[in-house]
């Protein structure tokens, strides 16, 4: 995966977040421009990091963090990064990611039919399952210590 | 990637998806105590798959391929936005630690109800690989690496990998709107039950909170973001050590229970 390959899908995905986030999120294009650049610029310097640093630590946990980071209020310039990245409305980050999910998806639909149905019940009795089982536990501990 | 880059058609797809995605836009009705909210996300994802040439023939096989391989590379934009929302919410995330990392105990919840389901649907050693986990990427790797993938429990796996490729960010947007329709739990515990160590469940479902719960839906999305990072650093640890021998443990019990004896070993375990 070549830097220069990463951030021109993340131009395309960029501009098609931007178009999304008018439409939906009524914020006008330009004013979303900087918050875009902003986290093109985070997610170039963890892929960066993930070539640099020899550990095999994926990407995204660097891109991650280093959002992370710089925001924590404090952290220099983090008030100016905070107001940039909330004019990129994150249900419109999601949007174009689900739609390429969703085209790619069309190749696996073969696979499912050999998969079978009992497969499939169980399947969606795991994420219930998996669900329900942290939201209990959460629930407790958050009445526990008073945070809700 | 550098084809994938070059299908411009593949991305004015996406975009023309997009835009009629976010035209419809949020769609919310009432039910019970609360109220159940449909999100573009889930249109795009869903008209994405009509795309495909078994319904619509817009995309052709290469299309569907050339967007499979950018998925990855698309995540990173969201990722940042994750990190930016954390960063923010650092305080309110120390003071709910205890809660978060407890709840990554949930996830064995997966087993307590699947194994059962899975042996009384007539599932044999598959129950392992199925219900083990929520069967993601490293979910995959560890019961190919300990079974083997061409095994009983390497298709359980995988079946399940497959139908939560398919359905799964369905599922989680669904299942975290109507679980937050009933009324019985807090915004912020679903939140943090959300990250389970895969992106797009755990967007969809934070994405139906933050839409249901505006007011506190930055907090929504910090805590699910740490909680799926949390998940992506203690999964494959915890499926090792605690789920899998949960797993065979439960599976020989209900085994009996249904069967009347013990399961022979599997012949893999045995070599």
């Amino acid at each position: 995966m070549k830097i220069k390959e990463v951030l021109a899908v993340l131009i395309i995905i960029g501009i098609i977040t931007l178009v999304g986030n008018f439409v939906g999120a009524n914020i006008p294009m330009i004013d979303a421009i900087p918050g875009m650049i902003f986290l093109i610029a985070i997610s170039i310097l963890g892929v960066i990091c993930s070539k640099l640093i020899p550990v095999r630590i994926p990407a995204v946990a660097y891109i991650v963090t280093i959002g992370c980071i710089i925001t924590i209020p404090g952290f220099p310039g983090s008030a100016v990064f905070n107001a940039w990245a909330q004019k990129v409305n994150f249900l419109a980050l999601a949007t174009p990611i689900l739609a390429y999910a969703g085209i790619s998806i069309g190749k696996d639909l073969g696979t499912l039919k050999k998969t079978g149905l009992r497969i499939l019940v169980v399947s969606f009795i795991v994420f219930i399952g998996t669900y329900i089982g942290s939201t209990i536990i959460a629930q407790l501990i958050l009445k526990l210590i008073g945070e809700i | 990637m550098i084809e994938a880059i070059k299908n411009w058609k593949l991305h004015v797809l996406v975009l023309i998806l997009v835009i009629i995605a976010e035209w419809i836009g949020a769609f919310s009705f009432p039910i019970g105590p609360g109220k159940i909210v449909l999100l573009p996300m889930l249109y795009a994802l869903i008209m994405g798959i009509f795309l495909g040439p078994k319904f619509l023939k817009l995309a052709s096989h290469k299309d569907m391929i050339d967007a499979g391989s950018l998925v990855g590379v698309t995540l990173m934009l969201l990722m940042a936005k994750y990190g930016t929302t954390v960063g923010p919410n650092i305080p309110m995330i120390l003071r709910t630690s205890p809660a978060l990392i407890l709840q990554e105990l949930g996830n064995l919840g997966t087993l307590f109800l699947g194994v059962p389901i899975a042996v009384y649907l007539g599932l044999r050693r598959e129950t392992i690989g199925a219900a083990h986990s929520i069967a993601r990427e490293p979910n995959v790797a560890l019961i190919g690496d300990v079974y083997g993938l061409d095994t009983p429990e390497g298709r359980g796996v995988m079946g399940v990998y497959i139908c939560g490729t398919v359905f799964g960010t369905i599922f989680f947007g669904l299942m975290a709107t109507f679980t937050a329709a009933m009324g019985i739990f807090h915004p912020l515990a679903l939140a943090m039950a959300s990250g389970v160590g895969s992106a797009s469940m755990m967007t969809a479902s934070v994405g139906a909170l933050s839409a249901m719960f505006p007011e506190i839906a930055d907090k929504i999305q910090a805590l699910g973001a740490a909680s799926n990072m949390l998940s992506g650093l203690d999964g494959v640890y915890m499926s090792l050590w605690m789920a899998l021998p949960m797993t065979e443990w439960l599976y020989r019990k209900f085994y009996k229970m249904k069967y009347g004896t013990y399961p022979s070993q599997s012949a893999v375990r045995e070599g």
